[in-house]
């Protein structure tokens, strides 16, 4: 009767680097609560825009597009920079980390570089009336994102070269991959509302 | 009543719930400010369907509480006994028999909500079609804190007459109202005509109302629009169009002279005053438009949006002390001397 | 102590264990253990009483609200204090008393009922109360400096805007809802990946208990629903703090738009109060009915569905604003329609009673309670479902009648008798019953005194947040009412505190297991100790405690040594793989530190945000810090 009763879960590992982890399921939930703020933001910014015959509003320079459109090029590859340092994480390959982590860091600061070019050229801000307050918010919501995300993978990357980490740490260099496919993914559709929405929508 | 034909049906049902609630409700005797005592098509269709809803939904609520109720009593089943057998579960039959019954009961939830639903969007959409007639008039409303500014719509714009606070309405006839506001968002309700709606700056809301008696019915601003929203009510004044047309004649012309010298003295106390930065008097050189048109103040119902009655005392007391009567109003303390207050007061007084 | 009799091993070892077990999961003490604490008992308790307090003080304005209101032309509160306090009141009660109260709960009984030892992110707990508990404070602090809100639960610009509520009154409003909003996320995403991923091994999804479902609804609401509000919040803020135009009319921005937003939260955030009652009242009607619970793949149904519909039905609150015609009829289906999930579980219980062996204690006096007030208020919604109808009573009294009667029927009543159900659990005594009838009694027949008569003041025209009103406007009688009843409301609420105090202290033993239910809250000790469980028991049934003592299952294992649980697969709650929780921390608290000074801050100079982001940024780094030496060893 005894020992028909227990289950022994000795065997099992004592972490694990998969989308079995907690801490996985938690950062999924992060995302889901900054997407649905992005996708409520994105409807109302067309619900605004709908409701008006001039857009943007006279004086608003449309921003332009050739800048945003080529800065996505070294966002998506960051991606794969982060991909590869979460599948050396879970294999435990210290270089691989180290060398996804790089390469995630660099891409995303160039894009960066040229986000601030593109946001410096714009000819309104958040003051000037409502399609100033959005495109503001969006981009100044999505560097913040950008930003933190990016120190974090910093400050991993850190940890990683000072030879000093454990599971845990790794499971964070896993699931600081997850944040970061969410935040190249979402911009996608932003970077389409707020260049292109101007255009697509105004000729009616 | 002749002209509405299903009303006298109504009337009849209402009539046996009245009675069947007055107990309870005590809401059909002709209070001031109802939504169950109609006076117009409009907010008689929404009579209709609320006792329909309120019959079937207390009969669901009686019908729901008896079954709760009868757990309670339940033979073998009572307080203190032991629990099931150790499986905690009664014998399969019950619960097949139960199934079916909770299963019943589902489906005449989805069945009475279609029931209620149908009624809802029915009435929502024979509402919305009594405007459409021929001889309707529109009535603009737009909100200030706290007060209502008032124009009646005319294709010929010296006949588009300016007033405040109250409304008056020919019977038997739909009026349209477009509803603005200058500052926040306020909602023109005049529960026995119709449901309310909102008043939104930078928005133009309609609502059709209609009259089918000749009466006085108060209103009341609905959306919480800052210190006295409580006290932002209207009149809506419902009467014959012979009646309509003579008071909107005499309502167009610009103010009467004073009668008096003491009315002549308090004209020039008005002119003379800050008072005119705020209000107009047509016939005169007040031209101010941040507060209401005083031109026909004194025929009006009541002082500062149904705040006191109409009465020269209540007026003494409102100009000399507005922020008292109404504290953080918009209208401003004008000092005025106690000389002075009486010819000032007969002045606007006069100005039926 | 069922749990012990099939352990194999000599007492010496097992002696040792406990031991082992004790001073993992123990907390530091003194103050800075205090202020570390990660457990989620503890944590759990805090936001309970915390959230009471606020019930209180909710109260204690809701008695002002009535006071000023029983009388016409009464001039006990000025126009001013009055809207302070109407709002003050309805913010309270949603903010910091029910969905914090709601959260509270379920940090306290969901690990416990899942058969774990605490939530999958502890500090992440801790850092949630910290900042719930700054918040709270900061709108009070508001309140107790003049600076109370006063533009309503809701604060529709353009009055809300700054240029109709100049002062920083509304910024306290907007940015203690930005406070209670990251608790609230905080709370819903731990709850999400406990019950997702730490079940007992064997709770497969058709077994997990139903106020645990009703939990992972409400999580998954307030994870689609609060950035709602975080976005309503953060545009009255940057309006009104750095001049941008997103509710201004005058550059473009719409001020129905606010309301669309601010309401695709509301509406989900009264199913997010409600939601968890639901939980409460099947625990209950399945202890003391002694029968599992009558349909529980229908009641799982109808709380999922529940979830759903509530993101589709906010536009019922503008029904007003004048809406086209087809959006309505779609609003007034959509909020019918949930009056047929509602109305499954009320059958599924009822028919539970029916066919159970009742045992009349307090707590199922509430459920009963429950069924009477929240069907009436229910049914007053399906009344206000309907746009012609709704037009009418819309921000009437009417209103007021029924979100208090799904409110307080709704989620209070059942949370009263969670109370007295769980009390034994959480202080290890009975809560005395008899005093818990009469308590009882009190509320039901306050309540509905306090609270009928309004619907009747509502269809005669009595709109709501007014400081006043006339004699001639025939709503004495109503309002006089109605001030009797919330005072009677206010002695249930003495009784209770009464009760608390006196059974605390002199009740009577409870034991593990007082009601003889089903769930694994109950197989562990009372009051629970800081690790839950000695050996994690298995779930064998839907109804674990149910089934025959030689049958239960247990875990054995995991480490004693360190702060170790079970992770098991999402579905069939397979054992997986082991989990060490962190320990007491104190970065939560300092990283709520930051967060606060940098919220705070930004309602007076909006540099605050930079300042707040670089301080949380380092305390996060903090929090995250690898510990030396770094224990790789299994
Ligand atoms: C716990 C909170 C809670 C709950 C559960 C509900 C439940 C419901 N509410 Fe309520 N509501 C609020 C809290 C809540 N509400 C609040 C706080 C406000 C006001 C906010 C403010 O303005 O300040 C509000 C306002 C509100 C409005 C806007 C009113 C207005 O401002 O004009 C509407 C309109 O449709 C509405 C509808 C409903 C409906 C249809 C339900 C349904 O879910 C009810 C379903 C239940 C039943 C119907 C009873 C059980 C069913 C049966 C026994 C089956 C048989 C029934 C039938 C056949 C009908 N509610
Ligand atoms: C869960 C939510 C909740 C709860 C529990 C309550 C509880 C109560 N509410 Fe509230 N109410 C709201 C949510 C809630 N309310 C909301 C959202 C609004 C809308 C606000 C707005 O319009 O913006 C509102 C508005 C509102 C109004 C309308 C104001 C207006 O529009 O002008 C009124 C009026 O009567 C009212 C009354 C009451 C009363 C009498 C209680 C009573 O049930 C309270 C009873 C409790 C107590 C009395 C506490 C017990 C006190 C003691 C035991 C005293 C002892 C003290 C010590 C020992 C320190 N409420
Ligand atoms: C700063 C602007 C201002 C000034 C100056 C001012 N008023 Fe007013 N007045 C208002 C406003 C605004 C209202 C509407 C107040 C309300 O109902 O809240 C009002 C209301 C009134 C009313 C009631 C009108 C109605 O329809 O109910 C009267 C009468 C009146 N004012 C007379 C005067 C007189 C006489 C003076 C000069 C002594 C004066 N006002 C000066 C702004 C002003
Ligand atoms: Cu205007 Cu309330
Ligand atoms: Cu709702």
């Amino acid at each position: 009767m005894i020992t028909q009763n227990m289950i022994n879960v000795e065997h099992l590992e004592p972490s694990d680097i998969s989308s079995q982890s907690p801490l996985w399921w938690g950062q999924v939930c992060i995302v889901a609560i900054e997407a649905t703020m992005f996708s409520i933001l994105m409807a109302a910014y067309f619900y605004v825009r709908l409701s008006v015959d001039v857009w943007p509003p006279a004086g608003d320079q449309f921003p332009h597009t050739l800048l945003p459109s080529i800065a996505l090029l070294p966002l998506i590859l960051s991606a794969f920079g982060s991909y590869w340092a979460s599948q050396a994480a879970k294999k435990n390959d210290r270089t691989g980390m180290l060398l996804g982590m790089g390469l995630n860091i660099i891409l995303a600061t160039v894009f960066f570089v040229m986000r601030i070019i593109e946001w410096h050229s714009l000819n309104f801000n958040w003051q000037t009336d409502a399609q100033g307050s959005y495109v503001w918010a969006f981009l100044g919501l999505h560097s913040f994102d950008y930003v933190a995300d990016l120190a974090f993978t910093i400050v991993l990357f850190f940890i990683v070269l000072s030879g000093r980490y454990a599971e845990k740490q790794r499971l964070g260099v896993h699931v600081d991959s997850v944040v970061w496919y969410f935040i190249v993914a979402i911009w996608i559709p932003i970077y389409v509302v707020i260049y292109w929405g101007p255009q697509i929508v105004e000729t009616q | 009543m002749t002209k509405r034909n299903g009303e006298k049906g109504a009337g009849l049902k209402g009539a046996v719930f009245c009675a069947y609630a007055f107990v309870l409700f005590d809401a059909c005797a002709g209070h001031q400010q109802s939504a169950v005592d109609p006076a117009g098509p409009q907010s008689g269709k929404i009579a209709v369907l609320w006792w329909f809803f309120f019959g079937l939904l207390t009969t669901i609520f009686l019908i729901v509480m008896v079954f709760t109720l009868l757990t309670l009593t339940r033979r073998g089943h009572r307080s203190g006994q032991e629990p099931l057998n150790a499986s905690h579960l009664p014998p399969g039959a019950d619960e097949k028999e139960l199934t079916r019954i909770v299963a019943a009961a589902t489906i005449a939830t989805v069945l009475i909500l279609f029931v209620l639903l149908i009624a809802s969007v029915s009435t929502g959409k024979s509402i919305s079609e009594l405007g459409d007639k021929k001889n309707g008039m529109v009535i603009e409303v737009t909100g200030n804190q706290w007060w209502w500014h008032v124009r009646y719509w005319n294709d010929d714009p010296s006949q588009m007459l300016v007033t405040a606070n109250e409304i008056h309405i020919p019977t038997g006839r739909p009026v349209m109202i477009r509803g603005m506001s200058q500052d926040v968002i306020h909602s023109f309700w005049v529960p026995n005509l119709h449901g309310k709606r909102d008043l939104i700056p930078s928005r133009v809301t309609t609502e059709w109302i209609e009259a089918d008696q000749p009466g006085i019915y108060r209103g009341q601003c609905a959306e919480y629009c800052g210190l006295q929203h409580a006290h932002m009510a209207l009149w809506v004044i419902a009467e014959p169009q012979a009646k309509f047309d003579s008071w909107m004649k005499h309502q167009l012309r610009p103010a009467s002279p004073p009668g008096g010298p003491t009315g002549e003295r308090g004209k020039q106390i008005f002119l003379n005053s800050a008072c005119i930065y705020c209000h107009s008097i047509r016939g005169t050189a007040a031209g101010g438009q941040t507060g209401p048109d005083l031109t026909h103040f004194g025929s009006r119902r009541s002082i500062a949006a149904g705040t006191l009655p109409n009465t020269i005392g209540n007026l003494g007391g409102w100009i000399t002390d507005p922020q008292g009567i109404k504290p953080g109003t918009h209208m401003a303390t004008i000092p005025v001397s106690s000389e002075d207050l009486q010819p000032l007061l007969e002045y606007i007084e006069g100005l039926k | 102590m069922n749990q012990t009799e099939p352990i194999p091993n000599s007492s010496e070892r097992e002696a040792q264990a406990l031991r082992d077990l004790e001073n993992s999961w123990q907390t530091p003490r003194g103050m800075i253990g205090w202020l570390s604490c990660t457990t989620h008992q503890a944590i759990g308790m805090r936001y309970i009483v915390t959230a009471f307090i606020f019930l209180l003080a909710g109260g204690i304005e809701a008695l002002l609200i009535r006071l000023q209101l029983a009388l016409p032309n009464n001039t006990l509160l000025g126009p001013d204090r009055y809207n302070e306090i109407f709002t003050t009141h309805g913010t309270t009660m949603m903010f910091l008393f029910a969905v914090p109260m709601m959260e509270g709960m379920a940090v306290y009984l969901v690990p416990l009922m899942l058969g774990t030892r605490n939530v999958a992110f502890p500090r992440l707990n801790a850092f949630g109360y910290w900042i719930y508990l700054a918040g709270a404070i900061f709108l009070y602090w508001g309140v107790f400096t003049n600076t109370a809100p006063d533009a309503g639960w809701f604060s529709y610009p353009p009055l809300s805007g700054p240029a109709y509520s100049p002062g920083k009154r509304v910024d306290f409003w907007a940015q203690m809802i930005t406070f209670t909003e990251v608790s609230a996320m905080c709370v819903a995403s731990e709850l999400i990946a406990t019950i997702f991923k730490m079940r007992a091994p064997g709770m497969s999804l058709n077994r997990i208990p139903l106020y645990c479902w009703s939990m992972l609804v409400q999580s998954f609401m307030v994870i689609f629903a609060m950035p709602a509000v975080m976005i309503a919040s953060s545009y009255l803020l940057s309006d009104r703090t750095v001049g941008t135009h997103f509710v201004n009319p005058a550059e473009g921005g719409d001020p129905l738009l606010y309301q669309h937003v601010f309401w695709l939260f509301g509406h989900p955030e009264v199913y997010i109060i409600f939601i968890p009652a639901l939980g409460f009242v099947s625990s209950i009607v399945t202890a003391n009915s002694r029968r599992e619970i009558f349909g529980y793949p229908g009641m799982v149904l109808s709380i999922v569905a529940t979830g759903f519909i509530a993101f589709g039905l906010w536009v019922h609150h503008m029904f007003a604003t004048g809406l086209p015609q087809i959006g309505e009829a779609y609003f007034t289906a959509a909020s019918m329609m949930i009056a047929v999930t509602s109305g499954v579980q009320i059958f599924c219980w009822i028919a539970t009673l029916w066919t159970g062996r009742l045992r009349m204690t307090a707590a199922l006096h509430f459920v009963f309670g429950f069924i009477a007030i929240f069907v009436l208020g229910g049914l007053t919604g399906v009344i206000l479902a309907s746009v012609s109808l709704d037009v009418q009573v819309h921000d009437t009294f009417f209103v007021v009648a029924h979100f208090h009667y799904v409110l307080i029927g709704g989620a209070l009543f059942p949370l009263f008798g969670a109370f007295y159900h769980w009390f034994p659990k959480i202080t290890g005594r009975l809560m005395n019953e008899a005093v818990g009838k009469l308590n009882f009694w009190i509320l039901f027949i306050g309540f509905n005194l306090t609270f009928f008569p309004m619907h009747i003041l509502g269809l005669k025209g009595m709109t709501r947040r007014i400081y006043t009103y006339g004699s001639e406007m025939g709503w004495e009688l109503g309002n006089i009412l109605a001030t009797i009843g919330a005072f009677i409301i206010a002695a249930g609420g003495v009784v209770f505190l009464i009760n608390i105090f006196l059974s605390r202290n002199r009740g009577e033993i409870a034991g593990d297991n007082p009601w003889d239910a089903d769930s694994f809250e109950w197989a562990a000790a009372s009051p629970p100790k800081s690790y839950n469980f000695e050996y994690l028991p298995v779930a064998t049934s839907r109804y674990p405690l149910w089934v025959a003592a030689s049958e239960r299952t247990f875990v054995t294992g995991l480490r004693n040594d360190r702060r170790e649980v079970l992770v098991t697969t999402l579905m069939d709650a397979e054992p997986h793989h082991r989990l060490v929780l962190p320990r007491s921390s104190l970065w939560p608290l300092l990283t709520a530190l930051a967060v606060t000074i940098g919220f705070i801050g930004s309602v007076f100079n909006a540099w605050y945000i930079t300042y707040g982001s670089i301080l949380t940024g380092l305390a996060f780094v903090g929090w995250f810090w690898p510990r030396l030496p770094v224990e790789t060893k299994p």
